[in-house]
């Protein structure tokens, strides 16, 4: 097993171990806490819908099988995982995203059996005809719930809107239609090939013992030999559908998502370039810029005004979001302010605010072994070292923000609207 | 972890919570105020007000600019309902000073920014200004009309209303949209000078230690106004069996129906006894194991989520599930049929094992987590005494099966609320 040993920030520390399988493990102990945060994830999510396994032929799967998978690998041959958890006292659940999918636990007792459980139910696939059809019902009620859900569509509206072919703009769990065509044999060829240790990681942070922890994963681990995944490529050109989208809900506000697709130079994310980009949208829409002020004060947006970087593999984009009366016109408005500020530059004070409250907000990651176990996750995807973040923001200038400028581009700007049904 | 109350001045309580774990220091005023018709949206509008800006700070923009500058301070305001009165809560939580990289005392700054917040906002004249009242009164209606966006707590509040029709509880936590509209500058003056002079209050100080002077700062401050008419907020009206049950059925233009059921008991309050309604509550339709997830979710598939909870202080238990229309009549008797399990004696011993690990464990967490232990000492309003989760955790562990069916046999269907599919009517 190689071990490394990472810390750089107050007494905090961790500890990062490879089996030779190639399973990542992350551990962060938290002596003084009561509680602890267990993930065991794969790099597998709702994007990836073509892939060849071991230099194979490429195959193509349904929309929303990894979300499906996730359902069903609760369900084993002695029973499932949540009552084996109920049995504990555990806290359990698990999550499908665009690019992950991450099986967890967080608990104040019987640590050790509760990681048991979850290295065991991850690990062993019980899919036969009957329990994969009668999965078919809840999920489709799942996707039904969704589609009650104005901040969701009109997220994947725009993403529908910016994307052509690339499968972030599907939804996570695919369609009524799309998940009917699966069966077990998918899901066992989906499980081979994601399910892997090379492909997985385990982040714990808590009241752990990094040594028991690491010898109980050590010996609970199935050894399998490495898989090679090669994952399709999808013909996205770099300008978007239509930059226009409109639905109409039963709401009572506008709800709005204005997103910049960016072009992408390679599918990795640089941690720096994810930092400027922070700021940069905190110095252009941020509670204490003038956009914002402006904005406000005319009515045009609320508290639940907001702004992300949302990238990931082959897919990048600037998304800014929330509810208004008019939302064209905070478009225009947010639109305006990119191009004014890219002209004559950025405010120095408001920069050196915004990176002060960035650095207490990560400060502030510190408390919470949930935000710390998500966090681990975020390193073992990208590859990074979890106090790089505080020390690159440290090290960032005032002219790698104004860089990153290139990111807005108005030709490639969409504009997803919900309208009220009545208007 | 340690946590005592320190009597500041007549019904203002400062509460030390001691703790080692966080990097950062979390300060909470937490006034509670008689629910009422007439007032709830006056007083709902108070804390998002006072935390946008204050006589130093008179623009949102500049005070959020002080808060990045402390290092990304976080200050945040609530109006809640507990019982039949209103929680207003204005907190900030500031990194600790070891982690300032200048000199500045950043705690220090925060306790200046958060009292001056609350004892010098803008007001001229007797009145707020009157552009930061529009602001925030649209602010507050559009935050009204969101709640149509969200079907699940739509349905749950519309439960609320149809259930405490004609009692305090059945008011919405900030009022109504016609409410908000009649708020003045000098209505919602009359509101922060009755805060100030008459609502309980409770601050809470969660840190590594105990920020200096802080609270003989506030007694000073409470002792220079007469303060009178201090609510006990430690009791509420309990809620009173149906004599009929109410069915209610709405429809709207969406693709998956809500059923929400509300239920009356016969134990309320905070106490041992009560300790069985939470386990009661949670054999029903807690977690996983709960009756309601294993049978009505899981094995029959008849909703997407169904789950339930419970109001101690009003001795309510609601039922929320997700259901399709041909499913709303049949999962409503299969959960009724659940409760019926529950009051004859009929549940595993694992399923109660399960629910007393699983509240109990999750209990223990709280000294991990400043929002939690904040929320856990503001709502836990018992006279003279704190109850820390521990405690809590250990009423828990003595509850019986016995105690739980008694709970159970208590437990009295009084409204239905069915949001479905189809033409909205009207």
């Amino acid at each position: 097993m190689k071990k490394q040993f990472f810390e750089g920030f107050g007494d905090e520390s961790y500890v990062k171990a490879e089996l030779p399988s190639g399973l990542q493990i992350y551990i962060m102990e938290k002596p003084q806490y009561s509680s602890s945060y267990a993930i065991f994830g794969t790099k597998y999510g709702s994007i990836d819908t073509k892939f060849s396994k071991d230099g194979g032929e490429e195959i193509s799967v349904p929309e929303g099988i990894a979300h499906y998978l996730e359902h069903k690998l609760f369900e084993g041959e002695d029973g499932d995982a949540f009552s084996k958890y109920a049995k504990t006292g555990a806290s359990a659940n698990a999550f499908t995203s665009f690019d992950r999918t991450c099986y967890l636990f967080s608990c104040s007792d019987n640590f050790y059996e509760n990681l048991d459980i979850l290295l065991k139910f991850v690990q062993s696939p019980y899919f036969t005809k009957e329990n994969v059809e009668k999965e078919q019902g809840i999920i489709a009620q799942e996707i039904r719930m969704y589609d009650d859900n104005p901040g969701w569509c009109v997220m994947f509206n725009l993403l529908k809107a910016m994307y052509h072919n690339h499968p972030v703009r599907i939804d996570i769990a695919g369609t009524v239609e799309s998940i009917a065509q699966i069966d077990s044999e998918l899901l066992y060829k989906c499980y081979e090939t994601f399910y892997n240790p090379s492909n997985m990681f385990i982040c714990l942070v808590g009241n752990i013992d990094t040594d028991k922890a690491l010898r109980q994963i050590e010996n609970t681990i199935i050894d399998r030999e490495k898989t090679l995944i090669t994952r399709g490529e999808f013909d996205e050109p770099e300008t978007i559908v239509k930059p226009y989208v409109e639905k109409k809900f039963p709401i009572n506000t506008p709800m709005f998502c204005l997103g910049f697709k960016q072009k992408i130079a390679s599918p990795y994310r640089r941690l720096k370039s994810k930092i400027c980009v922070d700021l940069l949208l905190q110095i252009i829409c941020g509670d204490a810029s003038p956009l914002y002020a402006r904005l406000m004060n005319e009515g045009l947006i609320n508290d639940d005004f907001g702004s992300e970087y949302f990238n990931g593999n082959g897919y990048a984009a600037i998304i800014f979001e929330g509810e208004s009366c008019d939302p064209e016109r905070v478009a225009n408005e947010i639109k305006a302010e990119i191009n004014r500020l890219r002209e004559d530059g950025i405010n120095r004070k408001l920069f050196s605010a915004v990176k002060c409250g960035m650095y207490g907000d990560l400060v502030r990651r510190f408390n919470s072994v949930e935000n710390l176990a998500m966090s681990l996750t975020e390193c073992a995807m990208h590859n990074y070292n979890l106090f790089d973040e505080i020390k690159m923001l440290k090290a960032v200038s005032f002219d790698d923000v104004m860089k990153r400028f290139d990111v807005f581009d108005d030709e490639n700007a969409v504009l997803s609207v919900i309208k009220p049904l009545e208007d | 972890m340690s946590a005592k109350i320190t009597q500041l001045s007549n019904g203002v309580e400062g509460v030390f919570i001691k703790n080692q774990r966080f990097n950062t220091t979390l300060i909470s005023f937490n006034f509670y105020v008689p629910l009422k018709k007439e007032t709830v949206a006056d007083n709902a509008l108070l804390p998002f007000i006072m935390t946008s800006c204050s006589k130093s700070f008179p623009d949102f923009s500049a005070l959020n600019f002080k808060l990045a500058k402390l290092y990304g301070a976080n200050l945040s305001s609530s109006a809640e309902k507990v019982g039949d009165y209103q929680l207003l809560k204005i907190a900030i939580s500031v990194i600790d000073d070891r982690f300032s990289l200048d000199n500045e005392s950043l705690c220090d700054s925060a306790v200046e920014l958060l009292t001056q917040l609350i004892f010098e906002p803008k007001v001229e004249n007797g009145a707020f200004c009157e552009e930061d009242l529009a602001r925030e009164k649209r602010k507050a209606i559009e935050h009204i009309r969101g709640d149509l966006a969200q079907k699940r707590t739509y349905a749950k509040k519309r439960l609320i209303e149809e259930m405490y029709k004609d009692e305090a509880y059945g008011v919405p936590k900030c009022g109504t949209e016609e409410q908000v509209e009649k708020i003045t500058g000098e209505s919602l003056y009359a509101a922060w000078v009755n805060l100030l002079s008459s609502a309980f209050l409770r601050v809470n100080v969660i840190s590594r230690a105990m920020p200096q002077g802080l609270f003989d700062k506030i007694s000073e401050k409470f002792n220079a106004i007469e303060r009178k008419d201090i609510p006990d907020c430690t009791k509420s009206c309990p809620t009173a069996p149906a004599s009929k049950v109410n069915t209610v059925i709405e429809n709207m233009d969406i693709a998956q129906g809500k059923l929400c059921m509300g239920f009356s008991s016969e134990l309320y309050g905070d106490d041992q006894k009560t300790a069985a309604l939470t386990v009661m509550c949670d054999i029903f339709g807690g977690g996983p194991y709960s009756r309601l997830f294993a049978n009505v979710r899981e094995k029959m598939s008849l909703c997407y989520y169904c789950a339930s909870s419970s109001v101690k202080s009003k001795g309510l238990i609601t039922v929320d599930s997700g259901v399709e229309k041909e499913n709303a009549t049949k999962a409503e008797r299969e959960i009724l049929n659940q409760l019926d399990i529950i009051k004859q004696n009929l549940f595993t011993d694992e399923e109660f094992q399960s629910s007393i690990k699983s509240i109990t464990d999750s209990f223990k967490s709280y000294n991990d987590s400043q929002g939690l232990l904040d929320a856990w000492y503001s709502l836990k309003i018992v006279k003279n005494k704190l109850l820390s989760p521990e405690e809590a955790s250990e009423m828990i562990s003595n509850v019986t099966r016995n105690d739980v069916v008694y709970a159970a046999r208590g437990v009295k269907l009084h409204t239905v609320y069915k949001l479905l599919p189809g033409v909205k009517e009207g």
